[in-house]
């Protein structure tokens, strides 16, 4: 991957933060380096949005800090967001501006030339597919248009990093499919990109570093290649059969090679106890059980099996 | 000086987020219509019983008006603005936008109570200008003109216990109709009760809390001009304590929405 160095951007060390007596975060730490393409997971409530808002100094920490580019948002906000780009889950953008005013008054924000503005405004809106939409109210637009116009805001100011809540969410499968191509590129051009999604086929593409977090725990952190070795110690057979009995199931499970067997109709999840390809004396048990095998399968490990693992062991 | 740009941008911003409110727009049509009818009644009295209506102070029409209307609708107004101002941007969710950008709080806050602020000072400024007009059309020559900038000043003065009051409740409750309806009560209440803060000045010279929200402007120009049947008895101490009653109630109030934005999470929503 292109850009990765060796000096974090971000840094999030002990944060822990209450809400009344509920605890959305427990202590989490993980720094992303500059240059990667960092994807958040986990499940609904897990403390992403939270970690995300905390990071933009929204948020008011119990325990811990945020570093970005060496400053903390909550006590130094002018410096540590100066070179941040946020683009928000299901974004509430003002209704009475159109997407050129409201591009424009973030590049004031930001302290752009009225020249750069323009510019940039024109190129934003041409990016995200919003240029025909330039001069009607935010007010018109459908989901989709507004998460769009958000992306296009977070990158007013040329951003070094990029932090994004679910940024595809609402988009339909065209534009979903541009917005990763654009991320990817971006992720090219040395930017560090944050992403929190739901959507592991699209981390699994973009992303060059994972965090995974469920009930306010970091269950993972690391490289992507690293978490998906580290969670193939166990391989997994699918087999498809006619019809599903009893005895094939007890039989199964009574080889050595064989740590357990999970039934859903007539689908066998076999899950190995070694790395070891043993789908022959998997069929032949099978067949000795009088079963009628349709297919079977050697599952390789992708990072939804992964997560699912990793969530089940931080529980 | 960068610090001052990123106040000016929420200024601009401000404005508009308020002018696009129809509420604000509306209530700005009301007070100009409220402010001629007032003046049409005046002249038909004046037309039908002559001289005794307004005495020989019919040359002071203009500030008879002005205050008509400043005592109940720019206040009104001042509380509507700033009852949406903070509240309004959580409620919405749109208070991460800028939030989340190189700002900070105290600018953000500055900027948001200066742009209401201003916008209200446009909208005294409308009124004055308007019943002047209004007085010259329907009254003939006016005397005493030269303190209407004056009078404009002691009005967006005087408007500001409201304006601020309510602005500490939008920041404080974070909801806009609790925030426009306790500091509309706290106007209706002290409307009322008035005229009892106005005796108890009278035998005690003693300010009591929020006597001077209104009272303000007449008290300055009754130390300016003589026009008895409009004015109160010129009372130099009554407009001091006034002053400085405006003052305090802004500035405290100010300090804890103050307090309650550097202190507390930026929320998405009403709690």
């Amino acid at each position: 991957m292109a850009g990765l160095a060796s000096h974090s951007v971000l840094s999030v060390s002990n944060l822990t933060k209450y809400y009344g007596n509920f605890k959305a975060l427990d202590s989490v730490s993980f720094t992303v380096d500059e240059g990667c393409v960092y994807g958040y997971l986990g499940p609904n409530g897990a403390g992403k949005t939270t970690t995300i808002r905390i990071m933009l100094g929204l948020l008011k920490p119990n325990q811990g800090e945020v570093q970005i580019a060496g400053a903390n948002p909550s006590k130094d906000p002018v410096q540590a967001l100066r070179s941040v780009g946020y683009a928000a889950e299901l974004p509430v953008l003002q209704a009475f501006f159109t997407a050129e005013q409201l591009l424009d008054l973030m590049g004031r924000v930001f302290g752009l030339s009225s020249q750069t503005r323009r510019d940039k405004v024109d190129s934003l809106l041409d990016l995200v597919g919003l240029k025909e939409w330039a001069k009607k109210k935010i007010g018109r637009y459908s989901k989709g248009m507004v998460q769009r116009l958000s992306v296009a805001v977070a990158l007013i100011n040329d951003p070094v990093v990029l932090i994004m809540d679910e940024p595809t969410i609402g988009m339909d499968p065209e534009a979903t499919a541009h917005f990763r191509t654009l991320f990817t590129n971006l992720s090219k051009e040395g930017k560090t990109i944050f992403i929190s999604s739901h959507l592991l086929d699209e981390v699994e593409r973009i992303c060059t570093h994972v965090g995974m977090i469920n009930k306010g725990k970091i269950v993972f952190n690391g490289p992507i290649n690293q978490v998906l070795e580290g969670f193939t110690q166990r391989w997994v057979v699918e087999a498809e059969l006619e019809k599903v009995t009893e005895n094939i199931v007890t039989s199964l499970k009574a080889l050595d090679s064989v740590n357990d067997v999970r039934v859903e109709e007539n689908k066998l999840t076999i899950e190995l106890r070694e790395k070891k390809d043993v789908r022959g004396e998997i069929s032949s048990e099978i067949f000795k059980q009088q079963g009628v095998l349709l297919s079977l399968n050697l599952h390789k490990i992708t990072l939804e099996d992964a997560y699912l693992q990793a969530l089940k062991g931080g529980q | 000086m960068v610090a001052l740009r990123r106040i000016s941008t929420i200024i601009g911003y401000e404005w508009r987020r308020a002018l696009a409110q129809k509420k604000v727009l509306a209530l700005i049509v009301v007070t100009i219509a409220f402010q001629t009818l007032v003046m049409v009644v005046a002249y038909e009295l004046y037309q039908s019983v002559g001289t005794a209506f307004l005495g020989s102070d019919q040359g002071f029409a203009w500030v008879f008006g002005v205050l008509q209307g400043q005592s109940f609708f720019v206040q009104l107004i001042a509380i509507v603005i700033a009852g949406g101002s903070m509240s309004e941007e959580y409620e919405h969710g749109t208070a991460d936008l800028l939030l989340s950008k190189p700002i900070t709080r105290v600018e953000y806050l500055l900027g948001k109570f200066l742009g209401g602020f201003f916008l209200l000072a446009i909208v005294g400024a409308l009124i004055t200008f308007a019943d002047v007009i209004l007085s010259l059309g329907f009254f003939g020559a006016q005397s005493g003109l030269q303190f209407a900038p004056l009078l404009f000043l002691a009005i967006v003065y005087a408007s500001l216990i409201f304006f601020c009051l309510s602005f500490m409740f939008s920041e404080v409750f974070r909801g806009t109709t609790l925030a426009i309806l306790l500091a509309f009560t706290i106007l209706i209440a002290s409307s009322i009760i008035s005229p009892i803060l106005d005796f108890l000045y009278g035998i005690s010279s003693r300010a009591l809390p929020t006597w001077a929200a209104t009272s303000f402007p007449s008290f300055l120009m009754s130390e300016l001009i003589t026009a008895r049947n409009i004015l109160p008895a010129s009372d130099p101490g009554a407009l001091a304590q006034a002053a400085l009653i405006i003052a305090v109630y802004a500035i405290v109030s100010i300090l804890i929405a103050a307090y309650r934005l550097l202190t507390s999470d930026v929320t998405k929503k009403r709690a």
